[in-house]
């Protein structure tokens, strides 16, 4: 790990006090804020996702380490934008309508921050019409939709039609996940592609930008 | 009291036999309703409103809670419109259930802070009101339908208890620990703070061994069982580390298991998602059932027969989503396959968590009769007997994990 240790360190254990620390400390001594991103903040999330597919990181340590990410991009996000970079790309994320969970939404969408990703996250019980607004407004690459009940994954599809009639399908890819939710739902109902679970959604996500 | 019907005693003999590892007449069956596919049921076949599934089909148990708020406290209605209702509960939560939406919406938890939970007080377990007295709970009162001034505990359990094996009910730590400060605080404070959520975990769970306690005594003999409610893990895994849970969550869940097994009441835990981790300390601490199985959790009734033989008794695993969109043939297939589970007993015939809207009626009762028929001992699975659970084999431990 070349970039700064103090701050990968920080992420890796869920420290959100040391992070902003670390990253203001970094900004004082002329770091760039990508290059803190890129050098440091994805590999220590990364690493995260690691251990969590690992089974040695759990829920706690995730969102913990997610809340350490946010700490630092708290910082840099405003320099960011002053100086015109964008994250790698841009995320729209929810939970489809009817469905109230999201935790494990909060949790894809920390992951997915830590990849990088700036994400837009829409909360729960989210529309196929609020969905089509965010997107038309935002312009993401990605829309991720999560779903826990078997009831509302239905929801899903209507999003996806939704889209396909408002003219926005091929503008984004779209990700599916959520307990209920199986590759073979995935392509049934026309999705690029799904992850079960928090870690592994970065991983498709960077595939599917690749192969866009 | 009415005296126990002689069908009553023929499903005693049955969940009794199933939980001791033993063949009884045939396999029992009975499950958990969303009150939407009540509502569905009754619509479809044109019943009244009123109409009771478990007698409808003569299920094999039925189940009750008591007041396991820890506040017992009348709601306090913050919204109430045509569409919706806010609630602040006896968890100190406040709750928004929108009647056309299947669960309700967790808006705010009033113990948000390590200090408050420190702070955190529990009305008496033993509080008479919680099981002779009508009122409003979080429990019973707030989840897939929304009830308020429930009829006392003692008249529910007892309304049943002439027809049927009835089981008490009570939370473990978990289970209760993200009702009152939620689900987000309890994950981070376990990575941030985890003693003050041990020291949590061990008052709840003195206060649920009190609930028990009470709940037992209350119910002055006509409990045939009790159900922990006690979901630790997703899809995927456990939520949090299974050393956590072994230090700091399992001794009281093993108390409760004890305390129910001083009385002859057998436990069936109901814990959601892939418990594969701690799923032999389940079996160390005395589980008598593990439900629901969730089949989506890729939990598997013949593989947990497999690798643990008849060291624990299953309930549940029938996949729900199967239930909703296959074929007769595709439900006739996983029924008969699933049953050889119950080959030497130990296998009580449920969804994999709860029946849900989106099952066709037709196809609840198609399985419920399918259970009936090819249910019976000994069985009689046609072409999908899996020789390997024969009776005589499945007596033997399963190889360890």
């Amino acid at each position: 790990m070349s970039g700064n240790k103090d701050l990968y360190d920080a992420i890796l254990n869920g420290n959100a006090k040391q992070a902003h620390a670390a990253t203001q400390a970094a900004i004082a001594a002329g770091a760039a804020p990508m290059e803190l991103i890129q050098g440091s903040m994805v590999p220590a999330m990364d690493e995260v996702g690691r251990l969590f597919e690992a089974e040695e990181y759990f829920v706690p340590e995730l969102l913990l380490a997610g809340r350490a990410m946010k700490a630092a991009m708290e910082l840099l996000k405003p320099l960011l934008s002053a100086s015109g970079q964008k994250m790698a790309a841009r995320v729209i994320i929810g939970t489809v309508k009817g469905d109230l969970h999201d935790i494990g939404k909060n949790i894809v969408a920390s992951m997915l921050e830590g990849g990088g990703f700036e994400v837009i996250d829409l909360g729960a019980d989210v529309s196929p019409e609020t969905f089509i607004a965010a997107i038309e407004q935002q312009q993401p690459q990605i829309v991720c939709m999560s779903a826990l009940l078997t009831v509302t994954m239905p929801a899903m599809k209507l999003t996806i039609d939704a889209l396909k009639t408002s003219g926005l399908r091929s503008q984004v890819k779209v990700l599916i996940g959520g307990a209920p939710v199986t590759m073979d739902y995935a392509k049934e109902i026309g999705a690029d592609g799904y992850s079960e679970n928090a870690s592994g959604a970065v991983g498709v996500v960077k595939t599917l930008l690749a192969g866009a | 009291m009415a005296e126990r019907s002689k069908s009553c005693l023929e499903k005693l003999n049955r969940m009794k036999l199933a939980l001791s590892h033993q063949e009884a007449d045939r396999v029992p069956v009975s499950d958990f309703f969303w009150s939407s596919f009540l509502r569905r049921w009754r619509q479809e076949y044109g019943l009244p409103s009123d109409t009771d599934i478990y007698r409808y089909y003569d299920l094999d148990w039925m189940q009750f809670n008591p007041n396991l708020d820890p506040h017992i406290k009348t709601f306090e209605i913050l919204k109430d419109t045509p569409e919706e209702v806010v609630v602040r509960t006896g968890f100190e939560a406040v709750i928004r259930k929108k009647y056309d939406q299947a669960m309700p919406a967790f808006l705010t938890f009033d113990t948000n802070s390590i200090d408050k939970m420190r702070m955190f007080e529990f009305d008496d377990p033993w509080d008479p009101r919680r099981f002779f007295s009508a009122g409003d709970d979080q429990i019973n009162g707030v989840g897939d339908s929304f009830a308020r001034n429930l009829p006392p505990f003692v008249d529910r359990m007892n309304a049943a208890w002439p027809d049927f094996p009835v089981f008490g009910g009570v939370c473990e730590a978990h289970e209760t620990m993200w009702r009152i400060v939620g689900s987000e605080n309890v994950m981070c404070w376990m990575g941030e703070y985890p003693d003050e959520i041990a020291r949590f975990a061990q008052r709840i769970h003195e206060f649920a061994l009190g609930l028990l306690k009470a709940q037992i005594k209350a119910a002055d003999g006509h409990l045939d069982g009790i159900v922990i409610w006690g979901d630790v893990a997703y899809k995927k895994g456990m939520m949090f580390s299974p050393e956590f849970w072994r230090k700091y969550f399992k001794p009281g869940v093993k108390a409760l298991i004890d305390e129910a097994h001083s009385h002859g009441l057998p436990v069936i835990y109901h814990g959601c998602g892939n418990v594969r981790k701690i799923f032999q300390d389940f079996i160390e601490i005395g589980v008598d059932a593990y439900n629901p199985l969730e089949f989506k959790a890729g939990m598997d009734v013949l593989d947990l027969r497999r690798r643990y033989g008849h060291q624990i008794g299953f309930c549940g695993n029938m996949d729900v989503q199967l239930w909703a969109n296959g074929s007769q043939e595709e439900l006739k297939a996983a029924v008969l396959t699933k049953l050889n589970a119950a080959k030497g007993g130990g296998f009580i015939f449920q969804s994999d968590h709860s029946v849900p809207s989106n099952i066709p009626p037709s196809s609840y009762e198609y399985v419920v009769k399918l259970v009936r028929e090819h249910g019976r001992y000994p069985l009689q699975l046609g072409g999908y007997d899996l020789p390997e659970f024969n009776n005589e084999n499945s007596r033997h431990s399963g190889y360890a994990s």
